[in-house]
């Protein structure tokens, strides 16, 4: 059960990353909104894509740290958006946090009227 | 309601992700780390190796990056090496060049928007984009310049095209835009900056202002035509300086022609956004000297140049190496956008120049047939044509936020004062090419043959300074001067229906200042007067910058009959200052005559106290210097208070442009001259002793209310005056402020209140059998502000030391541990 949800924490987390490798940062919303559509309440999507959207900007951010002097960037960059290096960080993870939380809810939403009532029913839970 | 939340927040955050906020630029973009801002970590160090392709090239360059980021590009022939050098440098420096190049071509508003379309349309008005054109379409299609601008424009648009997601330059990302494609008009449009920067030189107006304060007579004699003080760039034959102090006419009438023309003056600065001209003259300026063999304790020549320039990050040099065997070695720095090397050396000669500062650009009232509309103007009776342009303005998505129409008559481009217009002549619109003189100079073999390339020189005038290996030093202040009809004097708005009144040509070479191994054995330029007056009486311009400079190098000089490479670059941070020890002991001595005779009062011994405890060095620790040159600038306000507006005047007083303070050092020999009376106060009469004390005493009062105790910190030089260094677009995090540093008004190594100026390339070159340099500027090689290239030499560059610079003939030669990055090109 455990290896189950790290798997699927890092393969979401991971499907975030690409995506956003890919195609940018709106691919977040898009990914989130599939999770929420897709997955059915049990298996909590908007928990997920929340996590997992934050989880796999991190990646990217350990990835770019890996390969150049991510710390001189947030001190440049924070102060050009007038934030201190850690929290410019913490804004770049919650701002993929929450488009994700927001979009998988609406996916969640758009689920739940496409599949109406039907999914509510204790057989399909 | 939980869907409503989430909708609301993902349409603010959709919203703030794709469209700017305010100041705030897209969020989305910018915050991706895949393809944003963070990206540019992966940007940051160069690569250890890597290739890359250019379309055109011929054969396969290599280039090595050395541990200062230098790169030592060997090509095989020119076209190659140029396009290697317009890759790496856009590497480096993208958004520098880009940049310039909009400021240059007043096309701002591509990026930037309605906010900087006044910028625009002064940069246009004043013509430079239509002297480009013209400087453009007149190059010589088979010049070496001409096909080291194209090749080198390759190179850039080779890295545009191949940037990966993390190369572009953070601020691209910023502002939200896309680099442009490389002209190679770009290269030009940067020199045309360049002689807005150093050959627009407007002593008029200053001279003019005065007179209509206080008359001709004492205008002409404090803004004059030759300095009092004479230590000029082409030895005179003596060995001190000479002082013809003379006494200065007492204030005399105002003169209401100038009160008119001053206006036109002042009405058509503003109109060509040009801004006050003529900063304080200590507290910036270049310097370069040379030493003979015979006084040097190597036996070879020694050269040192220090081209004070203002100080930004990324700094407006990019060095480099450029090798093809058998042909070309040269090393130093060039412009990012422009190819090759401006200031460097070779195996064979070095050079370096500093700023002459000649009038080169007149004004002409022109008679036009409409003053609303023109479409032709009057020369000897006779109508001609206007050449009329509409300038566009674009906004960042195309659109045309503004158009100009502007008029230009033969002498150049028309401004509308009231209902007359002016036009100006300008030696920066005449067809030249620098790019040509700047890379034959890298070819020459001996100083003869490195001024031959530079003979051709245009504009900005340059005090181009060269040594050789075979001991050869030469200087000669290279450009084109214009010739005037009549006095020959180029302040004076001249009638413009006349051909008589128009330049009658340029002074031939032979006659500019120049100087050749003299016996003194060394050769020096400050910008001060180049040719002593009973020399050469010849008007080259007006309203020189005091001597001090040129003084204490020479001090130096002479002083030193075994000259080493490291004295030279000491001599670049000398806290010496000639200005403090000419009226440091003023101040005192006036101090002790009111002290005697019973007129000082206690603020003005402890400011004697405290001055007379300085050592008139304008070092780091000092506490001091800071009450000097506060006083200074009270002795100015004081004793030119004449020059000042009258109460109730609606002109600025901080605009009031002062004269140089070697006449404040002429008028000490008269110390009851009319000068000294401080006008603004009533029924007393001072003299210098009592504006001397009064200006001491001031000074020790502001001071102490802005610094605290004379003991104390805020007293400091260095916290008092640093370095401050700014981003280009002057973003604050990506800038270097309050870096303390040597020197002060009138030191070599000058600077002002603002920090902002100073010495942007320090080097001093060995010519001996194997050439030797050492050299640095203030930042790095990359333009990447989370590269550790991009400041890494600020501390060097602060504690005024220098940096040996690798000169490899091969790239065996460069030793492995120092190369940081192997970066080859192919031919695509």
């Amino acid at each position: 059960m455990m290896l189950r949800v790290v798997v699927k924490f890092l393969l979401l987390s991971e499907a975030f990353a690409v995506a956003t490798y890919a195609v940018g940062w709106w691919a977040i919303p898009l990914v989130a909104l599939v999770c929420g559509f897709v997955m059915n309440r049990e298996g909590r999507p908007i928990y997920y894509a929340t996590i997992c959207a934050a989880a796999g900007w991190l990646s990217l951010l350990l990835l770019d740290a890996a390969r150049g002097p991510l710390g001189e960037v947030a001190s440049r960059f924070g102060g050009v958006m007038g934030f201190p290096p850690a929290a410019l960080i913490v804004t770049t993870l919650i701002f993929p946090a929450l488009l994700a939380w927001s979009a998988s809810s609406l996916g969640v939403v758009i689920r739940a009227k496409f599949f109406g009532a039907r999914e509510m029913t204790p057989a399909n839970a | 309601m939980r869907v409503g939340i989430a909708s609301i927040v993902l349409a603010v955050l959709l919203f703030t992700g794709f469209r700017s906020v305010g100041t705030l630029p897209p969020l989305g973009k910018l915050l991706d780390p895949a393809n944003g801002v963070w990206a540019t970590a992966r940007a940051a160090d160069l690569p250890p190796i890597e290739s890359g392709s250019i379309p055109g090239l011929h054969q396969t360059v290599q280039v090595l990056f050395d541990d200062r980021g230098v790169p030592h590009i060997f090509a095989q022939n020119e076209d190659d090496a140029y396009r290697a050098l317009g890759y790496v440098s856009a590497r480096d420096r993208l958004f520098q060049m880009e940049l310039s190049t909009l400021a240059a071509a007043g096309r701002l508003t591509e990026w930037l928007g309605p906010k900087a379309l006044e910028a625009d349309r002064a940069t246009r008005t004043l013509g430079l984009p239509w002297g480009v054109e013209r400087k453009f379409a007149a190059y010589d299609r088979k010049s070496l310049g001409y096909r080291a601008m194209t090749a080198y424009s390759d190179g850039v648009n080779a890295w545009i095209s191949s940037m990966k997601r993390q190369d572009l330059p953070i601020e691209f990302r910023l502002l939200g835009v896309a680099p442009f494609k490389w002209e190679p008009v770009n290269s030009i449009h940067f020199f045309s900056k360049m002689a807005l920067t150093l050959g627009f030189n407007d002593a008029s107006y200053a001279r003019l202002a005065a007179q209509a304060r206080v008359g001709r007579a004492a205008a002409d004699a404090l803004f004059p035509i030759n300095s009092p003080i004479q230590e000029p760039i082409q030895p005179n034959g003596l060995f001190a300086p000479r002082y013809d102090l003379a006494a200065i006419p007492a204030p005399g009438a105002p003169d209401s022609r100038a009160t008119v023309a001053i206006a036109a003056q002042k009405s058509l600065i503003a109109a060509l956004g040009i801004g006050k001209p003529n900063a304080d003259g200590d507290a910036i300026g270049s310097n370069n000297w040379a030493v003979a063999p015979k006084r040097t304790a190597s036996g070879h020549a020694l050269l040192a140049g220090d081209p004070h320039l203002d100080l930004t990050l990324p700094s407006i040099w990019y060095e480099m190496h450029i090798v093809i065997p058998g042909k070309l070695d040269v090393a130093g720095v060039g412009f990012p956008g422009v190819p090759g090397v401006v200031i460097g050396f070779n195996r064979n000669v070095a050079w370096t120049f500093t700023n002459t500062g000649s009038d080169v650009n007149d004004y002409y009232m022109e008679d036009v047939d409409d003053a609303s509309r023109p479409s032709r103007y009057r020369v000897d009776g006779k109508w001609l044509a206007l050449e009329k342009r509409i300038e566009s303005y674009h906004g960042p998505a195309g659109a045309v936020l503004h158009t100009d129409t502007l008029y230009y008559t033969h002498r150049g481009p028309m401004t509308k004062l009231n209902d007359k217009w002016v036009s100006m002549r300008w030696t920066a619109y005449e067809p030249s090419s620098e790019t040509d003189n700047f890379l034959k100079a890298g070819y020459a073999r001996n100083a003869n043959e490195w001024l031959d390339a530079m003979s051709t020189f245009v504009a900005p005038t340059q005090n181009g300074l060269v040594a050789d290996g075979a001991g050869n030093i030469a200087i000669r202040s290279a450009g084109h001067y214009p010739v005037r009809p009549g006095d020959g004097r180029g302040d004076v708005i001249r009638d413009g229906s006349l051909s008589s009144s128009d330049w009658v040509g340029f002074l031939p070479v032979s006659k500019y200042p120049f100087a050749m191994n003299p016996p003194q054995g060394f050769l020096a330029s400050a910008n001060q007067q180049p040719v002593d007056p009973k020399v050469n009486p010849s008007f080259m311009g007006s309203h020189w910058y005091s001597p001090w400079r040129a003084i204490r190098i020479n001090q130096l000089l002479r002083g030193d009959s075994a000259v080493t490479a490291d004295a030279m670059r000491k001599f670049q941070t000398d806290p010496g200052s000639v200005r403090a020890d000419a009226f440091v002991p003023r101040f005192l001595a006036a101090a002790a005559r009111e002290d005697s005779a019973g007129r000082a009062d206690a603020t003005l011994r402890e400011a004697a106290k405290l001055l007379s405890e300085w050592d008139r060095q304008y070092t780091k620790t000092n506490r001091r210097a800071v009450l000097f040159d506060k006083a200074m600038t009270e002795l100015a306000s004081r004793t030119w208070d004449e020059l000042a507006p009258p109460a109730g005047s609606h002109d600025d007083p901080t605009a009031t442009e002062y004269p140089e303070s070697q006449i404040l050092l002429e008028l000490m020999e008269t110390p009851n001259s009319p000068w000294w009376d401080d006008h603004r106060t009533r029924n007393v009469t001072e003299d210098r002793d009592a504006i001397l004390s009064e200006s001491l005493s001031a000074a020790l009062v502001a001071v102490k209310k802005r610094r605290g105790d004379p003991a104390g910190d805020g007293w400091l030089w260095s916290n008092a005056q640093p370095a401050n260094i700014y981003h280009l677009a002057r973003i604050k995090s990506f800038s270097a402020l309050g870096i303390p540093i040597v020197g002060g008004p009138g030191t070599l190594s000058p600077s002002d209140t603002s920090g902002k100026q100073g010495p942007s390339w320090r080097m001093v070159v060995e010519l001996g059998p194997q050439v030797k340099a050492w050299a640095t500027y203030p930042g790095g090689q990359s333009g990447n502000p989370a590269s550790p290239r991009y400041t890494d030499r600020l501390k060097l560059w602060a504690n005024g030391e220098l940096a040996p610079v690798l000169f490899p003939r091969t790239p065996n030669e460069l030793p492995p541990n120092r190369v940081i990055s192997n970066l080859t090109l192919h031919p695509q």
